[in-house]
């Protein structure tokens, strides 16, 4: 139970709370320059969706079994002596966003044409975009960086992260696509037009995103179970919203 | 049709082997200065955290790290616990000063916090963080808002940000919690 | 590029204004809105560009004569990936409380367009001393664009420049600028105020 309610609350934190556009700046080259129109806006939240899960599921397979400190193939080659190669994360990661990126335009130019049709052109243009290197990081954050094996990132944790995080990123563009498309027939002060009424938009959209703030701690006390020493008082408050919680399994 | 692709290849190859031995080289230079910086935030606080502490240990108990606080003379005055969780923006990383028996909090620091500027990130103020010293531990303790603290355990919450107040004050008892069931282990 | 392109002194002037990496090339964006908040880490951000922007063109220079076509992209993205782990290990022995405050957004440099950018557009064509000029300017470009916005919100955010109080402690904190929110303002509103200047500047150009 309580693993679920974590994957909900990385979910949402990734999708909505934490919106990689619009609270950690990542990917914003794709998120001013392929959101002029609504359907290129989806195509490109598609493809960044897709290439941000299959990259992060694996960078976290090398991250677990080959990089971190004490991981599994590491030890049995070095004949059980732990060896930190965190060092060298950032080099495998690129690379394997790299790989996974001509991997996925490959598999789908074959399989799937139509799918190739409408997002394969901005496949190459995602090798760059921050968003997905910065996912890779975040998950390798929550496997090498702990000391404590129970808290360590399972692939679980990392996919749904991954997976979530896409989605945002697609809400996100899809949502400024749409109002630039209505953008155009405003008069726009001839200085700010393009990528500077872009920003701003996206101010203010950042400005209404960041109302969500403290939503994950909130749903994290009412999906998990309070511990047991916890005041009586709040195990009212936590009792109450119950119903729900029986809800969500 | 091997020799291709080694002729295609060789300057990747060098490159990487080139590029390889500095980053091992840069590895090896440095790594211990950044282990001890990773320690060093903790173990400059412990002597503010433990009355008539001077230095701290690593240690493990009941499978949670702590360090022990030491005084001048190598005696254990007290202990420090590593505590984290979700805040309001971000995760909030803290360390609880613990007497010798456990029985009472002594201190409370914010490691890292990304709380609202203005508002949740007073829980650094010494003001905020000394309601904490002389704590019970034994009973968890509450967050009460608006009016003076009556009781021992009670700690008045940051004005305009009762949910960062609300965030350490459960991330200090779910930690003492565990800390004082492995020491009575 | 021909042999009778610009001189490396024209290069390097050009990357500081005329061809500012953020405000007239919009690259590197990423790092340019997430560590404006204070000057202190945008002044460190700003400095682990540079390192890394001029070793790699240092480097992609010197094998320039090697490259293979369809193997250049992997030897740069080798070449800056290998810079930026030893920018961010430096940076973490040395200045330990901005790594913590940088975080992820260190790493982040080696999707930064601006410096693949420069490997293919200047370095792989050119001797040593041209990229290195190149790589100065648009490093310098991109260190005064970091600052503009930095300083903007660090001083309406919290009243204070490089953690110096310079506005009066009666000044009530706009708090938004130090947040996301500010951060796409500023910059939105700063890119009006160049395309601006810069217009008013080709008209005045035609009149003289």
């Amino acid at each position: 139970m309580d693993y679920i309610a974590n994957l909900i609350v990385i979910a949402l934190s990734a999708a909505i709370i934490n919106n990689y556009v619009l609270h950690y700046f990542v990917g914003i080259c794709p998120f001013i320059g392929v959101s002029r129109r609504v359907d290129m806006a989806f195509g490109m939240g598609c493809a960044v969706t897709f290439v941000i899960t299959i990259a992060s599921l694996l960078s976290w397979t090398l991250t677990y079994f080959v990089l971190r400190q004490g991981a599994p193939l590491t030890m049995w080659l070095t004949g059980g002596k732990p060896i930190d190669l965190s060092v060298l994360n950032y080099i495998v990661y690129i690379f394997v966003i790299a790989s996974s990126v001509q991997f996925v335009e490959m598999y789908v130019r074959k399989f799937f044409p139509p799918l190739y049709k409408a997002f394969g052109v901005y496949l190459p243009l995602i090798t760059t975009n921050c968003a997905i290197l910065f996912a890779c990081l975040k998950i390798s954050s929550h496997v090498s960086g702990v000391e404590n094996p129970a808290q360590m990132w399972g692939v679980g944790q990392a996919l749904t992260l991954s997976f979530f995080a896409g989605l945002g990123f697609t809400l996100a563009i899809v949502i400024m696509a749409g109002i630039r498309e209505e953008l155009d027939h405003c008069d726009v002060p001839k200085s700010l037009r393009g990528a500077g009424i872009t920003l701003i938009v996206a101010g203010i959209m950042a400005l209404a995103f960041m109302g969500f703030t403290g939503v994950d701690r909130g749903l994290e006390n009412v999906l998990k179970k309070q511990p047991v020493e916890d005041t009586a008082d709040k195990q009212a408050a936590t009792t109450a919203p119950a119903p729900q919680d029986g809800q969500s399994k | 049709m091997k020799n291709n692709y080694i002729g295609q290849a060789w300057l990747v190859l060098v490159l990487a082997i080139v590029f390889g031995s500095a980053l091992a080289g840069v590895q090896t230079t440095l790594q211990g200065r950044i282990n001890e910086n990773k320690l060093k935030d903790t173990m400059t606080q412990i002597p503010n955290l433990v009355p008539d502490a001077e230095t701290g240990v690593q240690d493990v108990i009941g499978g949670v790290t702590v360090f022990k606080a030491m005084d001048k003379g190598n005696q254990q005055v007290g202990w420090v616990i590593q505590a984290s969780g979700q805040g309001f923006a971000d995760v909030i990383e803290l360390l609880v000063g613990m007497s010798l028996d456990g029985a009472t909090i002594t201190g409370l620091y914010v490691l890292d916090q990304k709380e609202t500027p203005g508002l949740g990130n007073k829980i650094v103020d010494d003001d905020w963080r000394d309601q904490f010293n002389g704590q019970p531990a034994g009973a968890p303790l509450t967050v009460v808002k608006n009016k003076v603290t009556e009781k021992n355990d009670e700690i008045q919450a940051v004005t305009g940000a009762t949910i960062s107040s609300d965030s350490v004050v459960a991330i200090v008892n779910k930690a003492v919690g565990q800390f004082r069931a492995a020491l009575n282990k | 590029m021909t042999n009778d392109g610009p001189t490396p002194l024209e290069r390097f002037i050009r990357g500081i204004l005329p061809e500012n990496p953020v405000y007239r090339q919009l690259l590197g964006m990423c790092p340019t809105l997430a560590v404006t908040n204070s000057m202190r880490a945008a002044m460190t951000m700003a400095g682990a560009v540079a390192f890394v922007l001029i070793c790699a063109n240092i480097v992609t220079s010197l094998i320039r004569g090697l490259l293979k076509p369809h193997l250049r992209i992997l030897v740069f993205t080798l070449t800056i990936a290998t810079f930026v782990t030893i920018a961010d290990r430096l940076i973490a022995a040395f200045m330990y409380d901005m790594s913590k405050q940088l975080g992820p957004y260190i790493p982040l440099i080696i999707v930064n367009c601006i410096i693949i950018c420069r490997c293919e557009v200047c370095a792989s064509k050119q001797s040593v001393f041209t990229a290195t000029s190149d790589a100065l300017g648009q490093a310098l470009g991109n260190m005064l664009a970091l600052a503009s916005i930095a300083t903007v919100r660090e001083i309406l955010g919290t009243g204070m420049w490089f953690g110096w109080r310079v506005l009066p402690a009666a000044w009530p904190d706009w708090v938004v600028m130090v947040l996301p929110p500010g951060a796409f303002l500023t910059l939105g509103l700063l890119l009006g105020c160049a395309n601006w200047i810069s217009v008013k500047w080709a008209q005045h150009g035609r009149k003289a």
